[in-house]
């Protein structure tokens, strides 16, 4: 008998955590109480999938130091080897947690700066494993051995480590302005002989989009149980070569079928980020089925939140901080204006208004919106739809303005 | 005094018990397994290589699962 799963009670019934394999499974109220669950108070008013929003996010990014000595140039929180000069101390991230765990996270994805420079990193993962939380990690691989050590030691205390890699050989170098393949490649191979989920988060560029094949077979080689690939992001240090980095549209158009057709071919699992939703819906593959998948565009604020290493809060990683610390996260959640742009996706404009899509996709990513058109609400500017939209529209055509994302440094 | 109407209606009640365990009924929607990724929300898209289909495959399964992590009574 597997033990009993978490349950947290919403609207339209409730969402059941399942270990093995690892999911998160949505119920109506009938399949709920049929399970043994009540929802209280939560179950007064509207049943209706998927309801205005979640009681509480599903996963919490955190960004437990800003330290990181690797100096990647697209670097989107512009890490430094010194931080932030007021980061949460290891009892600061205690207390967030406690907060986290009253109000219903499920998982974690902690990251940097690079956290496994943290020596009490895996006090942190076993204390939101006590929370009920699952703590999940984010590595580079580019630092000394002593730390690589210490990661193994607590690798298990984790559920998915993933190793960012975002090409094989020389192509990593053109990503990341760094020769790291080696060390991040030690890192994946000594995490993944102490641990069954060891994956790759690679960013896509226009140069490792073309390589994707071979960061495949890599994978595959080293035996790791998924791959992420994630939009490259105007933030940090990445802002300055967005416009060479980002994927062309033609790219972005091929995305989908091309990770699926590796996905058959090296038989490994593929995530994608919520910022690609826009290349995916371009396909157009069934809302239902994409709903059922969970498969959302922009869910700051709703489905995920982040805090910045001095606990500041955020929609998502890449957005502006809110007036508010991940600690007080119950109390701002309900505020009437919470997240502001990120939760005003209903009121979107054309062409994402008259989008079968906008209740999945969201307008797009956020981040890439306030760059590119200098607005946070705008519809992500590199959406094929919203490309189109332009050409047939051109008084639509948004001022390639670049705006600064407010990043921490 | 005939217990044909209430037996009737433990029968229906079981019977739509098992149909709803069994094919999934009250599933809305997954979320399979973990994001690691603290910048952004990565999904799993392998599935939608098998389109709907996914969801007939899927869903035996979870119900499974759903029912073996059912709390005991004390």
């Amino acid at each position: 008998m597997s033990p009993a799963a978490r349950f947290r009670a919403e609207g339209f019934g409730g969402i059941v955590q399942l270990a093995r394999p690892a999911a998160l499974v949505f119920v109506d109220r009938e399949r709920a109480r049929s399970l043994g669950h009540e929802g209280g108070e939560r179950w007064q008013g509207d049943a209706s999938f998927p309801g205005t929003r979640l009681s509480a996010p599903l996963e919490a990014h955190l960004q437990l130091t800003n330290r990181c000595e690797a100096g990647c140039r697209g670097c989107y929180t512009s890490a430094t080897p010194q931080g932030l000069p007021r980061e949460d101390d290891e009892a600061r991230w205690r207390e967030n947690i406690d907060a986290l765990a009253k109000a219903g996270v499920f998982h974690l994805a902690l990251g940097g700066g690079e956290s496994a420079l943290l020596p009490w990193l895996g006090d942190v993962a076993s204390y939101a494993r006590e929370r009920g939380i699952v703590p999940n990690l984010t590595t580079s691989g580019l630092y000394d051995e002593a730390t690589l050590e210490r990661l193994v030691g607590i690798a298990t205390r984790f559920g998915q480590i993933n190793v960012s890699m975002d090409g094989v050989g020389p192509i990593y170098e053109a990503v990341r302005g760094l020769d790291g393949f080696a060390r991040a490649d030690r890192a994946l191979v000594a995490l993944r002989a102490v641990h069954e989920d060891i994956g790759i988060n690679a960013v896509l560029t226009r140069r490792s989009f073309e390589d994707l094949p071979a960061l495949f077979a890599h994978a595959k080689r080293r035996r790791v149980s998924q791959i992420e690939l994630l939009r490259y992001k105007p933030a940090g240090r990445g802002k300055k070569e967005y416009e060479a980095q980002r994927l062309t549209d033609a790219q972005a158009e091929r995305l989908l079928p091309k990770v699926l057709w590796l996905a058959v071919r090296h038989r490994l699992r593929v995530r994608l980020d919520c910022s690609l939703v826009p290349f995916i819906v371009h396909h157009r593959p069934s809302a239902r089925l994409l709903r059922w998948l969970s498969i959302y565009g922009c869910a700051g604020g709703d489905h995920l939140v982040g805090a910045k290493a001095d606990g500041s809060l955020t929609p998502c990683s890449f957005a502006p901080t809110v007036d508010a610390k991940i600690k007080d996260l119950g109390d701002y959640w309900n505020e009437a204006e919470a997240f502001g742009a990120f939760r005003r996706w209903r009121e979107a404009e054309a062409p994402c208004r008259s989008c079968e899509y906008l209740s999945l996709c969201r307008g797009g990513c956020r981040a890439v919106s306030l760059h590119v058109t200098g607005r946070l609400d705008a519809p992500d500017p590199e959406c094929p739809r919203v490309r189109q939209h332009r050409l047939t529209e051109p008084q639509a055509q948004p001022a390639r303005r670049r705006v600064p994302l407010p990043v921490l440094s | 005094m005939s217990s044909g109407p209430l037996a009737e209606e433990l029968l229906s009640g079981l019977r739509r018990r098992v149909r709803r365990a069994l094919d999934g009924e009250g599933i809305l929607a997954t979320k399979l397994g973990y994001n690691p990724n603290s910048s952004s929300l990565g999904v799993d898209v392998t599935f939608l290589l098998f389109g709907m289909s996914s969801i007939a495959l899927l869903t035996p399964v979870i119900s499974l699962l759903l029912r073996r992590s059912k709390p005991t009574p004390p």
